[in-house]
């Protein structure tokens, strides 16, 4: 039987993870990613990695349920496995705190973290500008390291990997039976995607080991993520915003807003900056097109658009995507 | 007056703070010294993981109960500071783990966000079907005692690096008071067949990836002699035995052969940390904490002694409760002799 030979664009964590699953799941199928960028310079591997969710406002809720108790199962395991320090994968608790007390306390992703519940009166104390906190154990999951482990465990399936800009997807249909596109922003020119549009996020990597907690201010844009070797200091979401450079207005804000919430980072040491470009969208795409090629059909399995939630959704999303490419294969 | 320490370790160090915390303003002059052959980064509460827990439970002794929530308290309130880090204060979570069912830990009010152990968490803990979460606190005796001792330094507590062999060569030289708190060795001092060592020793290994600690409990064999894993701010300590009466600080390789395999047993992901060095020292383990007076008959004027010691594998946890206590202490002697406010006219 001729080995079906399924290509997946883009080697940040959901194209790794998505190239994973096929290969492991479908032996019979020949995998190669093809990337412009690896790790150490995708999107993924500046991103601290911390899992939590947002709400897509028109995907069932079941299906973004099932995503991330795929992402948060596949990682706890190797989190509390040998490979948890290899796989750059770690068991984090912390709070995620609110200026003021949300609609929904309880969101849809609670039963699938460790232990959620709500904060005290006492652990509130500590954030006198807040007045409701959730507290619960999840996973991080640093890409510098995850991603060469992801890679390692694709080749193992005897996977291939190239490193090549992909302009279109005509010169893919002329070698690879069926297109994965995990392309992330690439996806605006790559498949013409004009609702993909990249959110700049500003991070600062501190030394403050002390830290053992993450802290989230739950509009996203001010968090402390305790990592292996240093602490990530962030953030902003910039809409629209591609300037991929070190603003100093940003890092003195960034510094400002996190000090206030933990005053013992003030005077912790930067150790580095960086800047990313959430691929985001109104919704993360995940589905099948039958794409028209000159004239040819060509099928196409996306898997995109998931913003500032690359990490915490990767892996299930991959496990759909893969269900989506053994349709494919069904249908063949 | 003179008040005369002795021991450097978290016990001698703390109480030498609250006494003069207390009676600086009040008994002038106030001339406080230290006293000790051992000083930070060699006493035994230096190699203590420096974790905040008591026992689990205190068999009655709510005064002790008592003493760990005021430690406690006290350095929870510098986390809104930058201090703590000078103070090697900071938060952890973790998982204290059982075999079987048991009563609630006298702590638990007195931690932060305390909870029973969810069906998901111990799955991740084979052999342990009970067991509690609870954010507590970390204070690092490294970096604790170096704090405590310039503070003191700073308001001009002398430090003399002397082993001091009775009581009474004290009081000789002019010290009004003696504050004990020679930890173990307090039976050099004076007998005392309550104070007996509980031998420890642990691993220090490099894993950062470890951000909660986790202490198991098993009945049978008793407190520390169960595995446990305590990543700090730079390593991870790994724990643990409890040899009560055994005196031997040379570390061994039989227990450390035991502690590592329970502990990678229990996190998996520690076969892949570097071991960085082991350690051993003798917890001044007591049937419950000496800390009063004693007036010992001596001519030509008696001594009086505030004893401080015996505070077992707890003595971070319980250190400013015991030291606040001993200053109350001191202020009885200080009333006795006249040297109260109420004395100056």
């Amino acid at each position: 039987m001729k080995s079906v030979k399924v290509v997946v664009v883009g080697a940040g964590v959901v194209g790794l993870s998505t190239a994973v699953c096929i290969a492991e799941a479908l032996p019979s199928c020949s995998v190669t990613v093809l990337a412009e960028k690896f790790s150490p310079d995708t999107t993924s591997d500046g991103a601290a990695g911390i899992l939590l969710p947002t709400q897509f406002p028109d995907i069932p809720v079941e299906r973004q349920r099932r995503w991330f108790r795929d992402s948060f199962d596949h990682l706890l395991t190797i989190a509390h496995s040998q490979h948890s320090s290899d796989a750059g994968v770690m068991q984090s608790s912390g709070v995620q705190i609110f200026k003021e007390v949300p609609a929904i306390k309880k969101p849809f992703w609670s039963e699938i973290v460790i232990g959620f519940r709500f904060m005290t009166d006492r652990e509130l104390k500590r954030f006198p500008d807040h007045k409701f906190g959730q507290a619960f154990t999840t996973i991080k999951c640093e890409c510098s390291s995850y991603l060469p482990w992801l890679e390692k465990r694709f080749k193992k399936a005897r996977g291939q990997v190239q490193q090549r800009r992909v302009n279109d997807l005509l010169e893919l249909s002329k070698s690879y039976d069926i297109i994965v596109n995990c392309s992330g922003l690439g996806s605006i020119k790559l498949v013409g995607d004009t609702e993909v549009y990249p959110v700049r996020g500003q991070v600062l990597k501190v030394e403050a080991p002390w830290l053992q907690h993450f802290i989230r201010d739950s509009d996203g844009c001010t968090y402390i993520y305790p990592g292996i070797k240093s602490v990530t200091l962030g953030g902003t979401r910039q809409e629209c915003d591609g300037n991929l450079q070190v603003d100093k207005e940003d890092t003195k804000g960034i510094l400002e807003r996190c000090c206030r919430l933990e005053s013992s980072v003030c005077k912790a040491k930067v150790l580095s900056q960086w800047v990313g470009l959430r691929p985001s969208r109104r919704n993360v795409r995940v589905e099948r097109e039958v794409v028209q090629l000159h004239g040819q059909p060509v099928p196409v399995v996306h898997n995109y658009g998931h913003g500032g939630w690359g990490v915490t959704l990767a892996w299930g999303t991959a496990l759909d995507a893969l269900g989506l490419v053994r349709q494919y294969l069904d249908e063949i | 007056m003179r008040v005369a320490v002795i021991g450097a370790g978290v016990i001698g160090l703390s109480t030498a703070q609250s006494i003069y915390e207390q009676y600086h303003s009040i008994v002038t002059p106030l001339i406080i010294e230290v006293y000790a052959d051992c000083f930070t980064p060699l006493t035994t509460s230096d190699g203590a993981a420096g974790f905040w827990q008591p026992y689990l439970y205190d068999k009655g002794n709510i005064q002790e109960t008592k003493w760990n929530k005021e430690t406690f308290d006290y350095l929870l309130s510098f986390l809104s500071s930058p201090e703590s880090v000078k103070m090697g204060v900071f938060l952890q979570s973790g998982y204290n783990l059982c075999t079987e069912p048991c009563p609630d830990p006298s702590f638990k009010d007195i931690v932060l966000g305390f909870r029973q152990l969810t069906e998901r968490e111990l799955q991740l803990f084979p052999g342990y079907n009970f067991g509690w979460f609870n954010t507590a606190l970390m204070v690092e005796g490294k970096t604790y005692l170096p704090w405590l001792t310039d503070w003191l330094q700073t308001r001009g507590v002398k430090f003399y690096h002397r082993k001091i062999g009775s009581f009474k060569e004290l009081a000789e030289t002019g010290a009004d008071v003696i504050v004990n708190c020679s930890g173990i060795r307090s039976r050099e001092l004076q007998a005392d067949p309550e104070l007996k060592p509980g031998r420890g020793q642990i691993v220090k290994v490099d894993a950062p990836w470890l951000k909660h600690w986790i202490c198991t409990h098993n009945f049978t064999a008793g407190t520390y002699n169960s595995p446990y894993i305590i990543p700090g701010s730079r390593l991870v300590t790994v724990g643990g035995v409890f040899q009560l009466g055994n005196w031997n600080e040379q570390s061994n390789s039989a227990d450390h052969k035991r502690i590592w395999e329970n502990a990678c047993q229990l996190e998996p992901s520690l076969k892949h940390a570097r071991i960085v060095e082991d350690w051993s020292g003798l917890r001044p383990v007591r049937s419950k904490v000496r800390l009063e007076r004693e007036t010992i008959q001596s001519s030509p004027t008696p001594i009086e002694v505030i004893h401080n010691y015996g505070h077992g594998g707890f003595g971070l946890t319980i250190h400013r409760g015991c030291a606040q206590e001993a200053a109350r202490l001191f202020g009885q002697i200080v009333e006795q002799k006249g040297k109260g406010p109420k004395a100056r006219l």
